[in-house]
């Protein structure tokens, strides 16, 4: 491995400053089970990075009724993949954090992290967008908030500026009209990037669709919505038929590469397969 | 687990039963040493400049940059290294290997192929020091694929070898005679086949310590299955004599046949040391296993069956081509068992069969579990099944009228006394109810309704032994020590396999002591018998009896030496749970440390024995009987269930064989489904060399496994009729998986991985 600068910040502003000083090859240093893979394997050439695990205020879980749930910057996958409150109330996201890396990667790696990392093909970032989430910014001179689904440019890239920090995420509370899914499809069942996944979050009243989000991972430069697959399904009774001709706009929506995990035409096959699929499941919800 | 034994009725002590492996409790607490943990004062890290071009000539190189840099001890080149041409593969006795490797030489033939190497006080200076040697080349045209390579005007790899980039001479076998036979068929059957390039991916990187003292003598710790040939070829390239080169090897964290070349990195390794003198430790990267390391040899394979209507076979005719890679390495030897494999398994009494090896601007390929056979088996297994299908016959039916039987030619060229092929068939057939598997019910589960599921059956048969390739020896030496423990000494490897338990067991149930009594001694190349090495499924089959030799050579000196003790003849005692008493009147004992340790007037007894063992071959059989389910719009393949029913002859120890067999099931149905390495075929680079996108089957993905194995076709030549099961379990999961997705979704694959998109584009060209 190749050998790099380790700093402490014990405030985001200290943090922040570092980022600012120290030069382009900077990097915070969270769960650290991504940035340390990618300096092993020269994917990623780092030559400080600025440890913000001690930073105090930055691990709290929150929830009420109108705010929904709130996470800090350095919770674990693995806390909130337990969360009885995940498991209940938000099931999209308990399948993408369980589905995230091994066990022991998910002891250490933090949502933020994995969202920051900003992938294509991040589990968690799908289900986040379908459920409409904000990220907290901090800077030294002021904070801002920002949809999550505003805050990729990229694969690998973000709004954040230069000495930027993420120090949270809030994701708008799940009503009782609620059913969300998120689908990972990958070549195996555990340990495994996906290679299509697909979160829907959706809300009936009257036996009508509300509303709908469809994200859509690995199919893109960025995570990807679905928008006018979803204006299809709005205020439908999401019969057979029209899920099926959205999960067929779906597929026209996304712009998936080929790569040695699947070529473009088994990924947008796949589009159309797990949005049909996760639209059925979300549904559960009211069965 | 079920077990039967219509073989020789016998009560064991030890073998047969689960005892408690002697490794165990230092892996679990992490207390066992591998080689990577080894740790010498003043120890330097070594690591290799590797090329990013697949085909090349080295115009210069130039060094000066990385041997400046701070903490940079020495920089090799192919400028500064003995240039001496040598085997990949240096098993000694065997005639097939042709000497096409240098330490490093002036030219690239595939991309990752180390061009220099550097010894530096830190793993990380070593690293950033390969960044600042800059080598020049003269690109050279390149060949990825076997087709190009043998095309007349291709680019030659090698200047040595039979030349068009043969690495043998094609093997040729033939048996009858395949054109009669092909006249009398009612109907032929002829496919090709294609396999991809899974790699074994260890979970111990390759790893190395190099150590020269101050009599100039390399003391060489290395992660081998062939720490004696990893002696001979160091001594012969280095110019030293064996009493110069100790290896050393320990634990092991697996091989699967992959760890028994001599590698660049070894040389490098023990001539950075020198050139420093002091201690190189060299150990790969994961990234390294592959391009550097040894995988499957893909294959492409061209079959032409003939058939009666009753489903007799008259007639094969089969060509094999395996991709060498860029050198031989197993390449001969793979091609020779993988070909010659193709004159049985189903009985044909017309042969002609034709295998070839090449070589190709690709990462090596080398040994690998199944060796050659999993290529050959999946042809012969999938075409019995479509011709069932073509005879309107249960498959199951069409292989038990086949299979090989007693009488029958082994692969080897010889009568095998044991066939258990017929009784693992039919025994699987009988505990499933397979004909009304058959017959079952096929409406989709309207809770899945694209769920489709399948059975298939997979059968195989492999040796023990490389014979007649390589003619073995297997050596032991048992020594009892004053206090009536016993001690083997074993150069058998220990992969992680559990091999040194089962001779251990063999040891204490001949010579009649307890297990806990029996401590083994291996990995010390100075202090162990000669080994060939841990290979082709012989340990507990060859190395097993010639322990067995040995301890019976000093019982029969305890029971002398105890005799003169107690005042009787040695025939009227015997010996037993480390007691000797005298038959009839079991009163009448001692132990065997009493018989060895010192009394009035008599020293201790010092007794050694050496057992030496030359065999032929044993042959071990499997059928293996597989569920899936696909996922028709996804195209996924789920293993849900598999039934394997093994013959391997007497068991020494049931849990460890069954460990063999489910662990060579997981790594074949990634063989089949996901696993692949993957050479880009415009540059030779690697497309996924590494386990984020090499993707082996981990826990979740797994079947349920009811392993059955039965003591059906013990034999002569194994201890109390023990074979080998390492490789077989390996050979026959691949066409099961493969057949089980024919009977569920109707479609034929003829080549592995089978992957989702594979499924779905032939459901959609069967619908269109």
């Amino acid at each position: 491995m190749r050998r790099f600068e380790y700093h402490r910040a014990d405030t985001l502003e200290q943090a922040s400053r570092l980022l600012t000083d120290l030069g382009d090859d900077t990097f915070l240093f969270n769960g650290g089970t991504d940035l340390l893979v990618e300096i092993r394997e020269r994917l990623r050439r780092v030559r400080h990075v600025v440890d913000i695990k001690q930073i105090p205020g930055l691990s709290d879980i929150t929830y009420d009724e109108t705010r929904g749930l709130t996470f800090g910057a350095l919770v674990t996958v693995g806390r909130l993949e337990n969360l009885a409150l995940v498991r209940q109330r938000y099931p999209n996201l308990r399948a993408a954090f369980a589905s995230l890396g091994s066990i022991q990667v998910r002891n250490r790696a933090t949502v933020v992290g994995n969202v920051c990392r900003a992938s294509p093909s991040a589990d968690t970032i799908p289900p986040l967008i379908a459920d409409g989430a904000f990220i907290h910014i901090y800077s030294r001179t002021n904070m801002r908030v920002v949809p999550l689904a505003e805050f990729f440019t990229g694969p690998g890239k973000t709004v954040l500026a230069k000495g930027e920090i993420v120090t949270g995420i809030t994701v708008p509370p799940a009503g009782d009209n609620a059913g969300k899914a998120y689908l990972k499809h990958g070549r195996r069942k555990a340990m495994e990037l996906s290679t299509v996944g697909v979160a829907v979050s959706l809300t009936m009243e009257d036996g009508l669709c509300n509303d709908i989000r469809i994200a859509l991972g690995a199919v893109g430069a960025t995570v990807l919505r679905a928008p006018e697959a979803e204006a299809m399904l709005r205020g439908t009774a999401l019969d057979a038929v029209t899920v099926k001709n959205a999960a067929d706009k779906a597929m026209e929506e996304c712009t998936p590469i080929s790569n040695v995990r699947a070529s473009a035409d088994y990924r947008r096959d796949m589009v159309g397969v797990l949005t049909g699929r996760a639209i059925k499941q979300a549904l559960e919800a009211f069965a | 687990m079920n077990m039967t034994t219509p073989i020789e009725k016998r009560e064991f002590k030890i073998v047969g039963k689960s005892v408690r492996r002697d490794d165990v409790l230092e892996k679990v607490t992490g207390e066992a040493e591998y080689t990577g943990d080894v740790k010498l004062s003043g120890m330097l890290h070594g690591k290799i400049k590797r090329a990013a071009i697949a085909h090349a000539r080295i115009k210069s190189i130039d060094v000066s940059k990385a041997l400046a840099y701070p903490g940079v001890k020495a920089v090799l080149t192919h400028e500064n290294v003995p240039r001496v041409l040598h085997y990949g593969s240096p098993h000694p006795r065997s005639a097939s290997c042709t000497k096409d490797q240098f330490i490093l030489d002036d030219r690239v033939r595939f991309w990752g192929e180390g061009v220099a190497a550097v010894a530096a006080i830190s793993e990380e200076i070593a690293d950033e020091a390969l960044d600042l040697i800059e080598v020049e080349y003269e690109p050279l045209p390149a060949v990825f694929e076997p087709e190009d390579a043998a095309q007349p005007g291709a680019p030659l790899i090698h200047e040595v070898g039979p030349g068009g980039n043969l690495v043998l001479d094609p093997v040729r076998i033939n048996r009858g005679d395949v054109e009669a036979g092909f006249a009398q068929a009612d109907f032929v059957l002829e496919g090709t086949f294609s396999g991809g390039r899974p790699h074994p991916a260890y979970m111990e990187p390759n790893v190395c310590i190099a150590d020269w003292d101050g009599s100039n003598k390399l003391t060489f710790w290395t992660s081998t299955q062939t720490s004696f040939m990893v002696r001979g070829i160091l001594a012969e390239v280095l110019g030293l004599p064996l009493t110069k080169v100790r290896v050393l090897v320990d634990h092991m964290g697996g091989g699967f046949g992959a760890k028994q070349d001599l590698f660049q990195h070894e040389f490098l390794c023990a001539l950075l040391a020198k050139e420093t003198r002091r201690p190189v430790k060299m150990e790969f990267t994961r990234h390294e296993t592959f391009v550097a390391g040894r995988s499957r040899h893909p294959c492409k394979i061209w079959l032409k069956q003939g058939f009666k209507n009753d489903g007799t076979l008259v007639a094969r005719d089969m060509k094999l081509v395996y991709d060498s890679g860029a050198y031989g390495s197993h390449g001969p030897g793979v091609t020779i068992v993988g070909t010659t494999a193709a004159t049985s398994l189903y009985r044909c009494e017309n042969v002609r069969l034709e295998g070839r090896c090449v070589y190709t601007n690709t990462p090596i390929n080398g040994a690998f579990r199944g060796y050659g056979v999993v290529q050959s088996y999946y042809a012969l297994d999938i075409q019995m099944d479509e011709a069932a299908e073509r005879l309107g016959m249960d498959p199951a039916e069409l292989k038990l009228k086949n299979v090989v039987r007693a009488g029958d030619i082994a692969p080897s060229g010889h009568p095998i006394l044991g066939h258990g092929l017929e009784i693992c068939l039919q025994h699987g057939i009988d505990v499933l109810d397979w004909k009304k598997l058959r017959n079952r019910d096929r409406t989709p589960d309207p809770r899945h309704p694209h769920m489709r599921t399948g059975w298939g059956i997979g059968c195989e048969m492999h040796g023990s032994s490389a014979y007649p390739g390589i003619k073995e020896q297997g050596n032991a030496t048992v020594k009892v020590n004053e206090d009536g423990t016993v001690t083997l000494l074993t150069g058998a490897a220990g992969l992680g396999t559990g091999a040194h338990t089962a001779l251990a067991q063999i040891v204490g149930e001949e010579l009649g002591v307890r297990f806990e009594d029996v401590g083994t001694i291996h990995g010390d190349t100075d202090v162990v018998p000669w080994d060939i090495g841990a290979f082709a499924s012989h340990t507990t089959y060859l190395v097993g009896t010639a322990a067995k030799m040995a301890a019976g050579k000093v019982r029969a000196a305890v029971l002398d030496r105890a005799a003169m003790k107690l005042q009787v003849s040695a025939a009227e005692i015997d010996l037993s749970e480390g007691k000797v008493f005298v038959i009839g009147d079991p009163g009448r004992c001692m132990t065997v440390a009493e018989a060895m340790g010192p009394s009035r007037g008599i020293p201790a007894a010092n007794i050694v024995a050496n057992g030496t063992y030359e065999p032929t071959k044993s042959y071990s059989f499997a059928a293996h009987f597989a569920e899936v389910h696909v996922d028709t719009e996804t195209g996924i393949v789920e293993v849900k269930r598999v039934i394997p029913v093994h013959d391997v002859g007497r068991v020494i120890h049931p849990i460890a064989a069954q460990g063999q067999i489910e662990g060579g099931i997981q790594q074949g149905i990634g063989h089949t489904l996901t696993e692949d390495y993957i050479i880009d075929k415009k540059t030779g680079r690697s497309l996924n060399a590494g386990l984020v996108d090499y993707k082996m089957p981990l826990s979740m993905d797994m079947p349920d496994i009811e392993t059955i194995i039965l003591e059906a076709a013990p034999d002569p030549g194994g201890p109390w009729g023990a074979k080998g099961v390492g490789e077989d379990p390996i050979i026959a999961i691949g066409p099961a998986i493969a057949n089980a997705i024919h009977d569920a979704i109707g479609v034929r694959f003829h080549h592995y991985p089978i992957t989702p998109e594979d499924i779905l584009k032939a459901l959609r060209e069967k619908g269109a």
